[in-house]
């Protein structure tokens, strides 16, 4: 079930409530909206969640959402008195947005040192492995990821690895998509590739295009929720919480045998 | 027929093996023949023992060949070293493939304690600062060497690893006398100047005419202050060029955090006397009795809102606005660090020695033409609250982490990198390279003395006692991950002038109380905090030590030659 369907059901009850009481009585009506006003603005105020099309994380199947972080966001919301709403937009656009505005999120972003002011975090999400990739048929062996300075790598606009290895002073070259570099790499427009492992291998497998294995898994990243640093302390601990008890008690272990991949 | 053909190959094959296995250990010998000549020179050891050491790597990781490993650590020259040539040199010659991932500090320890929190192995190992060793020895989750070397990791410790010979194991042991780190760099945070600029006479003259002393190397943070004044006020330009009397970084960063965590109230005085980091109160403020965190707020025994905090932050704002390039507020760690290369800047109070290879390039503004530095490192000038026998500034060492939940095997072969690059066999020459040394028996080695007049004083730091009094974090921080982040967060609320000094570092404490109260009740045990009562505020700084009463007066000047300078460290 998507999050969204989940969260507007729980409005509408609310409002409902409201309705009812109003109807009965003015006065008490108003005594008890006032008493309701501090949870119903809570509630009635979902968290905007930002996600970009990153599949199988993230993807949209017709008008359904579906994916490991879309599975993931509902569960952890559901241990929560929180609701939330989940949009795809362009990552960078969604950093931009979650930077400006108060009452939004951005996932999965990678959460580094230079980012780690800008915003309020909840973590771990995702832990990501990233690979390099070469032409199926153009082997280059890499012991190391300094192996891999010769050669010009492809990676995608507001992308944490392709940040990384342009600020380690990689030749990076970065397209507006993750997935139209498969075939930047299959016309020799670049050396190597770098993407998540997870997503390289479910790019391929929907253009039909096989790289085969990595030829070095140079990174590893854990991946986070970024919300705007105005995030109230109490909704961040209540997120936190939810959060390490799915890993506590086998949720997120289980959620990602349903991908097909071990924690 | 067919079953006779199998068994006929099996035997063949097991015949073949001892032979093959031979040539492919006489093939492991040569690679690291190769290395050894090629890249791990100069050693302390002769090229004899060197190939004692690989032979002995060769055989112990027999049982982990094939195997892929994966460690972490920040991102400075010296582990860039490591992941590139050293990593790729391990797996030539013992068949262990290392991917070595360079990341910021502060992702270090949040991966490492993502590993902890969801117990999922994300790294095999670690290089983890030993700010840490608060953290790990209460935590319960970090494996303590000095069993594992006993017992699981008996057959793949290196027998020449000679422990005796990190001259850092007091950061890296806990409480309890167990090893919990393995030091792999160390560096230090020192005062760094312009030596030219202070010899140049009209300079003297013209300082001892305006401040009633010698231009020399500050001994206080007064003089450390006029100094700034008279190179960004009164110099103000060399050779048509502006010029600076102080540098620092202050962006609402992880950085600006470590920036006072690491040194910036030690040298104030903040703590009490006593290494390595004072005791009972320590540079952050936070008082400990027995091993037990009580409190980090004054009127809980603690001193970091106490008036010696307030004038450690005030100094650093009045400094960053008066002295420092504008840019100064904007920028965050790594940006500030290339500043003093560019020649623009007189002095910084305290400048990590992990950017000296950065700062030694030749051609740079900084450096002469025949290879030896303009600039020099020595003791960082201390503020009116500190005494004697306290600690002088901070130590960063990077050191090897295992956690307990990496399964044994990956931990062995992890192990096994961990002591290959900090090996005597290759570590004179990863000295060298990053000038973050480890053992003694490199820095003191001739190669170490032919090289000390280019590196400005950083040899001469390390072959003296100073070594001792700078120091890391200790063991009062019982959670170094969970605190060190209201360090950046508090101070930055004051330096961008959202609240007072007094305010913000009243808000800070109270933060860090809360926190410690909360770790008390999540985890209890014998060295989990326990809060002090609410005291009058009198109370605790009306007694001896830290937290120490307010000092109105203000000290003269102190400078010194810097020959005179640097005899403090013997």
């Amino acid at each position: 079930m998507s999050g969204n369907s989940k969260n507007s059901d729980h409005v509408n009850l609310l409002s409902n409530q409201i309705n009812i009481r109003l109807t009965s009585s003015c006065k008490a009506a108003v005594c008890i909206f006032l008493l309701l006003l501090p949870v119903f603005t809570l509630r009635a105020e979902p968290i905007n969640i930002l996600t970009y099309e990153e599949s199988p994380y993230a993807l949209m199947v017709g008008k359904t959402q579906k994916g490991l972080l879309v599975d993931m966001l509902a569960e952890l919301f559901s241990r929560t008195s929180l609701q939330y709403k989940l949009r795809f937009i362009p990552l960078k656009r969604a950093i931009i947005t979650v930077e400006r505005k108060s009452g939004y999120c951005v996932l999965p972003i990678v959460r580094s040192q230079e980012r780690e002011a800008n915003f309020q975090w909840i973590s771990p999400m995702l832990v990501s492995r990233y690979g390099l990739y070469s032409q199926e048929k153009r082997s280059i062996p890499l012991v190391t990821l300094n192996d891999a300075r010769p050669y010009k790598i492809g990676s995608f606009l507001g992308s944490g690895i392709g940040e990384y290895l342009t600020d380690l002073g990689f030749d990076v070259q970065l397209t507006s998509l993750s997935a139209l570099n498969l075939q930047k790499l299959k016309r020799g427009r670049f050396e190597l590739w770098a993407e998540d492992l997870i997503s390289a291998r479910e790019m391929m497998r929907k253009q039909g295009i096989k790289f085969g294995r990595p030829e070095l898994v140079f990174y590893t990243s854990i991946r986070a929720m970024a919300c705007h640093r105005t995030m109230p302390v109490e909704q961040l601990k209540e997120l936190h919480s939810a959060l390490l008890s799915m890993y506590q008690d086998g949720f997120m272990k289980a959620l990602y045998l349903e991908y097909g991949v071990e924690m | 027929m067919a079953a006779f053909s199998m068994r006929f190959m099996v035997i063949l094959l097991l015949t073949m093996l001892p032979d093959v296995l031979a040539q492919a250990s006489a093939l492991q010998k040569k690679t690291a023949q190769k290395w050894t000549a090629q890249e791990f020179q100069p050693s302390t050891l002769n090229l004899s023992e060197q190939m004692q050491e690989m032979s002995w790597f060769i055989e112990a990781s027999k049982p982990y060949q094939g195997m892929q490993i994966r460690v972490v650590s920040e991102r400075i020259a010296t582990h860039w070293y490591e992941a590139s040539v050293l990593a790729k040199a391990f797996f030539e010659i013992t068949g262990i493939h290392v991917v070595h991932e360079l990341t910021g500090e502060d992702d270090v320890i949040k991966k490492l304690s993502a590993q902890i929190l969801t117990g999922q192995n994300i790294y095999d190992a670690y290089i983890n600062d030993s700010d840490l060793i608060g953290t790990h020895f209460r935590s319960g989750a970090v494996v303590a060497l000095s069993d594992f070397i006993k017992a699981e990791g008996a057959d793949v410790t290196l027998p020449s690893l000679d422990l005796q010979d990190f001259i850092g194991l007091k950061f890296t042991t806990g409480p309890d006398g167990k090893l919990y780190q393995l030091p792999d760099q160390q560096f230090a945070n020192l005062y760094w100047y312009r030596h030219d600029w202070f010899n140049r006479a009209d300079f003297k003259s013209a300082f001892k005419s305006l401040y009633g002393y010698e231009l020399g190397v500050p001994q206080n943070w007064q003089a450390y202050e006029d100094i700034a004044a008279f190179f960004s006020e009164d110099i103000k330009e060399i050779d048509g060029q502006r010029i600076y009397g102080h540098m620092d970084y202050a962006k609402t960063d992880p950085s600006l955090g470590w920036r006072m965590s690491d040194a910036w109230f030690s040298m104030a005085g903040v703590g009490d006397r006593g290494l390595p980091n004072g005791l009972p109160v320590d540079e952050w403020g936070i008082r400990v009795e027995q091993c037990r965190p009580v409190g980090a707020s004054v009127r809980r025994g603690g001193a970091l809102n106490s008036p010696a905090a307030v004038y450690a932050v005030d100094k650093f704002k009045h400094w960053l606005t008066q002295y420092a390039p504008e840019q100064a507020s904007e920028l965050n760690f790594t940006q500030a660090g290339q500043w003093p290369g560019k020649g623009i800047i007189a002095q910084q109070i305290f400048w990590y020695t992990a950017f000296v290879a950065d700062l030694t390039k030749p051609g740079l503004a900084v450096m002469n033409s025949d290879g030896t530095p303009k600039w020099r490192v020595a003791p960082s000038p201390v503020g009116k609250y500190w005494q004697g026998g306290m600690k002088s500034g901070y130590q960063d060492a990077g050191a090897w982490t295992l956690l307990k939940n990496t399964p044994l095997k990956r931990r062995q072969a992890a192990w096994l990198y961990a002591q290959f690059v900090v090996s005597k066999t290759v570590s004179l020459k990863k000295t060298l390279v990053g000038l973050t040394p480890i053992r003694l028996s490199d820095i003191e080695s001739d190669v170490m003395t032919e090289r000390a007049p280019y590196l400005g004083g950083l040899v001469e730091f390390y072959r003296s006692y100073g070594r001792e009094v700078w120091t890391p974090t200790g063991t009062n921080v019982p959670d170094y991950p969970g605190l060190a982040d209201y360090w950046w967060q508090y101070i930055s609320q004051i330096i961008e002038g959202k609240v007072s000094t007094q305010t913000g570092l009243n808000n800070f404490a109270a933060a860090v109380d809360r926190h410690l109260a909360r770790l008390g009740e999540s985890a209890p045990g014998r060295c989990a905090p326990m809060l002090n009562p609410l005291s009058e505020k009198g109370f605790w700084l009306n007694r001896s030590g830290s937290p120490k009463p307010a000092i109105n007066e203000h000290p003269a000047g102190k400078t010194l030659p810097y020959l005179e300078a640097v005899d403090v460290w013997k």
